[in-house]
């Protein structure tokens, strides 16, 4: 009984970790069914949601007078409810604008969009360093999903709790979006043939911006809520892209219930072992990834598809 | 021209500039503002990104995760210099063999059967755990510190002994087996292995069915590019007299492919040499003029993508194609396919 105590903790903590994981990967995986290419910018939109939810709740702009007073006399919470929706928002304009730039590459080598998504992430993660420079920022947090609880013999943050429950409803609400609603539909049957949904007369570039614009929407506010766990700093979003790689790889790309349960392994894995071994947790998720392709080439749901042409 | 059995050239033009620019170059690096120590880098890089683009350009196979073996490379040669027997050669054998150990072992046992999106994220997650392992071994590599102390030993050729402490004397060492892997690589990619490797990149499917073993050529082609890493890794641990696992990083992965699309891996194989040249040196340039050179190179190296993704040779042929007009007589057309 005590041994489950201890662990119940590090369960939470994974699964907390583990939701937002799928988050950032659904959007990976959204982008490269799509538009068949790797996202190496994905995490500096990470970074980047993060960055901008920080100014917007707490943009200094107090004593300026006039709309910044009043702007600065709203709670906390409600300053933060504000960043969490436009924050994302903002990602997705410049995901917008990289899609123009990578339309070029679109029909020519596959790499081509990989290497300037490569160059994209260089360009925002040193953008980030000259703006907000390269020490440790803190999120700020409202007081009312901050402290910790006491339930039973268990002390545990709330914000832990807040982080699970917000990452659950986000996936909740991709996955009502794409599977019951009409732009939804479109989205898969685009990601299954493109050409197909291009010949029955959909705008065809307007819905690959559009999804790219998803994508990094949905890693801004995967951002916005890991950052207060991790901390925030100009390299967190690497941090946040190397476990989205190995969780579409595991899940078997373009599957969405592979992106979500690679998400939760991936974060307990990571959660239970950092209980016994802090410093190796990491190691368990590259672990994790090996013992599956070994057994599974394609990940736990992959099909084959055009993506290993 | 020397020429071989198929009729590919040994020894060509281009191949004579750059030796008569390599060996030359410390006579005049110093007459046109450069320094030794840039020039033994450009040819560390040159090393890593020819044998990057055998894997890359030739076979069309994006590693992710190269860093790795130019990692292993210097951690083993560095190991071998601090313990066992501190010999120049038996170093570098000691690094191309770990290096190759580990690429042909490990990584591309996994790999080889994997195709596109499959092969470019397994390499990236590969790389990670050699970069983390790099990280967290401490007792064994001296974790985020580095291996340090790695001095560079007196080379003993009988004849006479070479001095590595001064940068003019390193230089010529990496040049002298620089232009032995630059032959090496030339024959490869002119071999009946070579065309299998294009015939991979063209169309793998294909390739399998035209009787090739694929995986296996895979494997060997993955062993090969990882072994010349690990050689110019051990350079690199040599040169800097440390080793650190920032060069495994999945950033300082990117580079190496970015060195190689620049300069056009695709489209020649003088593509990376020309890549490292521009690399090395507008890293110098730019590090010089701003601290946040990575910003402008991140931008430049976008604008490539979106304009000219061919790199420099790819520009360098559509000017040439343009002097000499109506181009394609059958005999180029072929050129141009086999690169």
């Amino acid at each position: 009984m005590d041994f489950l105590q201890n662990l119940l903790p590090h369960l939470l903590n994974g699964l907390a970790l583990g939701l937002l994981f799928a988050l950032i990967a659904l959007g990976f995986t959204l982008i490269v069914s799509v538009m068949e290419v790797i996202n190496l910018a994905h995490g500096s939109f990470f970074a980047l949601g993060a960055y901008v939810a920080m100014v917007i709740i707490n943009p200094g702009l107090a004593g300026g007078g006039g709309l910044g007073d009043a702007y600065m006399t709203l709670p906390l919470g409600a300053r933060y409810v504000i960043a969490l929706v436009l924050a994302p928002l903002l990602i997705a304009v410049i995901g917008f604008g990289l899609e123009l730039l990578l339309r070029r590459t679109y029909g020519k080598k596959k790499e081509y969009g990989l290497l300037l998504t490569f160059g994209a992430a260089l360009v925002l993660e040193e953008t980030i360093r000259l703006i907000w420079g390269p020490a440790e920022q803190i999120m700020p947090t409202p007081p009312a999903i901050s402290g910790a609880f006491i339930a039973g013999d268990m002390i545990y943050s709330i914000y832990r709790v807040y982080a699970m429950l917000a990452g659950a409803f986000a996936i909740f609400m991709v996955w009502l979006f794409l599977e019951k609603t009409p732009y939804g539909a479109i989205i898969k049957a685009g990601a299954h043939d493109s050409e197909m949904v291009r010949a029955l007369g959909i705008n065809l570039p307007r819905l690959q911006m559009l999804v790219f614009g998803l994508g990094a929407a949905l890693a801004a506010l995967a951002g916005i809520i890991l950052t207060p766990i991790w901390g925030l700093r100009p390299h967190v979003g690497v941090d946040a892209t190397i476990p989205a790689f190995l969780i579409i790889v595991l899940g078997g790309i373009g599957s969405f219930r592979g992106a979500v349960l690679g998400g939760i392994l991936v974060g307990l894995a990571v959660g239970l072992t950092g209980a016994y071994a802090s410093d190796w947790s990491l190691l368990s998720m590259y672990l994790l990834l090996i013992a599956v392709l070994t057994f599974r080439g394609r990940g736990l749901f992959g099909k084959k598809t055009a993506l290993e042409a | 021209m020397l020429t071989s059995q198929n009729g590919a050239a040994i020894v060509t033009q281009p191949m004579l500039v750059f030796f008569l620019l390599l060996f030359t170059y410390p006579l005049w690096a110093d007459a046109v503002g450069l320094y030794n120590y840039l020039g033994v880098e450009i040819a560390i890089f040159v090393l890593y990104a020819l044998g990057y683009n055998l894997l890359f350009g030739y076979a069309g196979l994006p590693s992710f995760g190269h860093g790795a073996f130019l990692g292993v490379g210097a951690y083993s040669y560095g190991l071998w210099q601090l313990g066992a027997y501190p010999h120049v050669f038996a170093g570098l054998l000691v690094a191309v063999l770990s290096a190759a150990a580990a690429a042909a072992g490990v990584v591309a046992l996994f790999l080889s059967h994997r195709r596109g999106i499959y092969f470019a994220l397994m390499t990236i997650a590969f790389g990670q755990i050699f970069w983390f392992l790099a990280i967290r071994l401490r007792w064994l590599t001296g974790g985020e510190d580095g291996m340090l102390n790695i001095l560079r030993p007196k080379l003993d050729l009988g004849i006479a002994t070479l001095n590595l402490s001064s940068n003019a004397v390193l230089h010529y060492l990496i040049a002298v087996i620089l232009a032995a892997v630059i032959l090496i690589l030339w024959r490869i990619v002119h071999s009946p292995f070579g065309t299998a490797l294009q015939a991979i990149r063209m169309n793998e499917m294909r390739a399998r069915f035209a009787g090739y073993r694929v995986w296996l050529i895979k494997w060997t082609v993955f062993t090969l590019s990882g072994a010349i890493a690990g050689l110019a890794g051990a350079f690199l641990a040599m040169t800097q007299e440390s080793a650190y696992p920032d060069v495994m990083s999945l950033h300082a992965s990117g580079f190496v492919v970015m060195m190689t699309l620049i300069g056009g891996g695709f489209v020649s194989f003088w593509g990376p040499v020309v890549g490292a040249i521009v690399f090395i040196l507008a890293r110098d340039v730019l590090g010089a003029a701003t601290e946040t050179w990575l910003l402008w190179y991140g931008l430049l190296f976008m604008a490539v993508m979106v304009v000219e993704p061919e790199g420099v040779v790819g520009v360098w042929r559509r000017i040439e194609a343009r002097i000499k007009r109506p181009a394609s007589t059958p005999e180029q057309a072929k050129r141009e396919v086999v690169l």
